[in-house]
């Protein structure tokens, strides 16, 4: 309701501010944002017609899709489905990649949410070093801890292994979720946990019973951050699994792209093979996207 | 290499409402208090059980490797058998070689020129985004392709670009007879830049209106009285307004640019081998493929020493931005 009284308000400015113009610049203005604004529906409309035209294709046979990219599917054929899912190892890599996505985000979040509360919640010299040891993280890229991290999980036999790929990326998520987690916790108020303090809770069980609680919102979104972060990652999973039974997702997906340069392009599959890694972002993304902004709103708009 | 405390909350924030972004507040005095209460000398002594395990698992499989590919990138090793002390070495040789210094070029385009152009386009959509009918549901459009790999972005364009493809049957109608090869090896590298701007323009352009938008309304009003023009609105009260926000996503870019991998690896359905063509090479492909790709006797020595100029490049690029940006933060 308020928005709606923020965009009322705001087109009166709008309308107020072209009196004041003068007309020369009225009229170049409105040219131009007149294309822009359809500009950007265009492109709206591009990216949705895009993502469907993918899910399409899907449903088609290889050679429909060469011969006529630009039609739909005439029936419902799973044909593409399958054989991705059995001949191209699908079956596979997504039941790799949704356990390694599943597991690394919670833990990831286990693990940095009582990091985040302490760093939030004591200030002294020793956490202000933390909170900057954590953000130092933020700008390594990947490919610079590669070769160690491979040399080192060579050694304790972790490579080429789900565990071991499930260890990297909670370590690689720490610098993010502790960062946001920290910044989170910050702006719950801190009355509750006094009055529960005063009444003779312990320090971990303020934490357990009442900041927990309050953060629920916050700590969903770090997990989705998460999830989509670790579904998509694609550098470490390649250096560290070689074998196809470790394979996840996109890992899949490249060996099932470079095995076409020997047996000519098999288009039905690969495009059911995208639409396996795109579909769950998108089902995240209408289901959570509300909530996740309500659940953060709810605990920052104080 | 410090970076600002807000930054990694608008990229969290950026997936949520822009009325979200009101961060807490910078530096509260919490916890000790003057006088120390029982509860925050109880909750000290959670030191090690709540930090210990981030701790642990950050230090030995982050900070531990990225200080091991230092100490790797000065010697000669081919991961297996003795390691040879080179000192410098590595550095002078990649800075020898033609494709490392290709690889480090693209890297370099990736950042200046598509950061560029993300950004001017990012601002443009802002604006226009700003007072639009059915902003929320653009918005969320846009921001999508940032939830998806850029594997499917690569895979993609090998079917769109192909000789027989969509855009040359396009094309045909137009006249075009003779299109361009647009999957030559020359030619991939430009449009992996083309792609990574379409693709990356809507997540940038949320973080900005995320900023834009928290600008209270009555500046507008204020402009009106004061008969600003719309340009002058922009340079006065728009800009200075979403500056800290601008210098979030520049460092943003900085650090993804630099990571940017896997939609060069397929690009155009990815040649032969599975390597791609020298041409499109990035410095996180020179890095993987030296080590990795199994042609060669792996240089270990050589493919750190390159990641480590990478984040050299970030952490000079991070420096500098941060004094570039630096300027008296506007309350309102």
């Amino acid at each position: 309701m308020s928005e709606y009284k923020l965009q009322g308000s705001m087109t009166a400015t709008r309308r107020r501010g072209r009196r004041g113009v003068s007309p020369a610049l009225r009229g170049e203005r409105s040219v131009l944002r007149g294309i822009g604004v359809a500009l950007l529906w265009l492109v709206v409309a591009i990216s949705i017609a895009a993502l469907v035209w993918m899910v399409a294709q899907a449903f088609r046979d290889t050679r429909d899709i060469l011969d006529d990219p630009w039609h739909v599917p005439s029936s419902l054929d799973f044909g593409n489905f399958v054989r991705a899912w059995t001949v191209g190892d699908f079956a596979v890599a997504t039941w790799n990649s949704l356990m390694t996505t599943v597991v690394s985000s919670v833990l990831t979040v286990a693990i940095a949410a009582p990091c985040s509360y302490y760093l939030s919640r004591v200030d002294n010299r020793l956490t202000r070093g933390l909170s900057l040891y954590f953000i130092l993280g933020l700008g390594i890229p990947a490919q610079v801890i590669l070769i160690p991290l491979f040399v080192m999980l060579n050694k304790v036999y972790l490579t080429d292994s789900i565990i071991g790929l499930n260890l990297v990326y909670i370590g690689v998520s720490m610098p993010f979720t502790v960062f946001l987690l920290t910044a989170f916790f910050r702006s719950l108020p801190l009355e509750m946990e006094e009055a529960a303090a005063l009444d003779g809770t312990t320090a971990f069980g303020t934490f357990w019973r009442i900041t927990l609680p309050l953060a629920k919102g916050g700590i969903l979104t770090a997990f989705i951050l998460q999830v989509i972060s670790h579904w998509n990652e694609t550098l470490l999973a390649l250096t560290l699994l070689q074998s196809t039974e470790k394979y996840t997702l996109p890992v899949a997906l490249i060996s099932f792209v470079q095995q076409q340069t020997y047996s000519g392009a098999d288009w039905g599959g690969l495009f059911a093979g995208l639409v396996i890694v795109v579909l769950p972002m998108l089902i995240i993304y209408v289901w959570l996207g509300r909530r996740l902004t309500e659940g953060l709103t709810l605990g920052m708009g104080k | 290499m410090t970076l600002d405390v807000k930054e990694p909350r608008t990229d969290g924030a950026a997936a949520q409402s822009p009325g979200s972004r009101k961060a807490g507040p910078r530096k509260p005095q919490r916890g000790s208090r003057p006088g120390g209460s029982s509860i925050d000398a109880q909750r000290k002594k959670l030191l090690v059980p709540f930090v210990g395990p981030a701790f642990v698992l950050y230090t030995v499989l982050f900070i531990v490797p990225a200080l091991g590919a230092v100490w790797i990138s000065l010697h000669k090793w081919a991961g297996s058998g003795p390691m040879k002390f080179v000192g410098l070495d590595n550095y002078g040789r990649i800075f020898r070689d033609q494709l490392f210094l290709l690889s480090f070029g693209n890297t370099l385009l990736l950042l200046f020129v598509v950061g560029t152009a993300i950004f001017v386009l990012a601002f443009a959509l802002t604006l226009v985004l700003r007072d639009m009918a059915g902003k929320k549901i653009a918005r969320n459009v846009i921001f999508f392709p940032h939830l998806i790999n850029a594997l499917v972005f690569g895979v993609l364009a090998g079917f769109i670009f192909n000789p027989g493809g969509m855009v040359n049957s396009l094309l045909a109608p137009l006249g075009v007879t003779d299109p361009p090869k647009w999957l030559a090896q020359d030619n991939i590298f430009p449009l992996i830049m083309v792609t990574l701007v379409c693709t990356t323009t809507g997540y940038f352009t949320t973080i900005l209106m995320a900023g834009v938008d928290r600008i209270p309304p009555y500046y507008y009003e204020d402009c009106a009285l004061a008969g600003a023009s719309a340009f002058q609105r922009l340079r006065y009260v728009i800009l200075p307004l979403t500056w800290d926000v601008f210098g979030t996503c520049a460092v943003l870019w900085t650090i993804s640019s630099v990571k940017i991998f896997e939609i060069v690896w397929v690009f155009g359905g990815s040649s032969g081998a599975g390597v791609p063509p020298t041409q499109s090479w990035t410095a996180a492909v020179y890095t993987y493929v030296n080590a990795f790709s199994g042609q060669s006797t792996p240089a270990y020595g050589a493919a750190t020493a390159s990641a480590v100029l990478s984040l050299a490049l970030i952490s000079v690029l991070v420096v500098l931005l941060r004094r570039a940006m630096r300027r008296d933060a506007v309350e309102f």
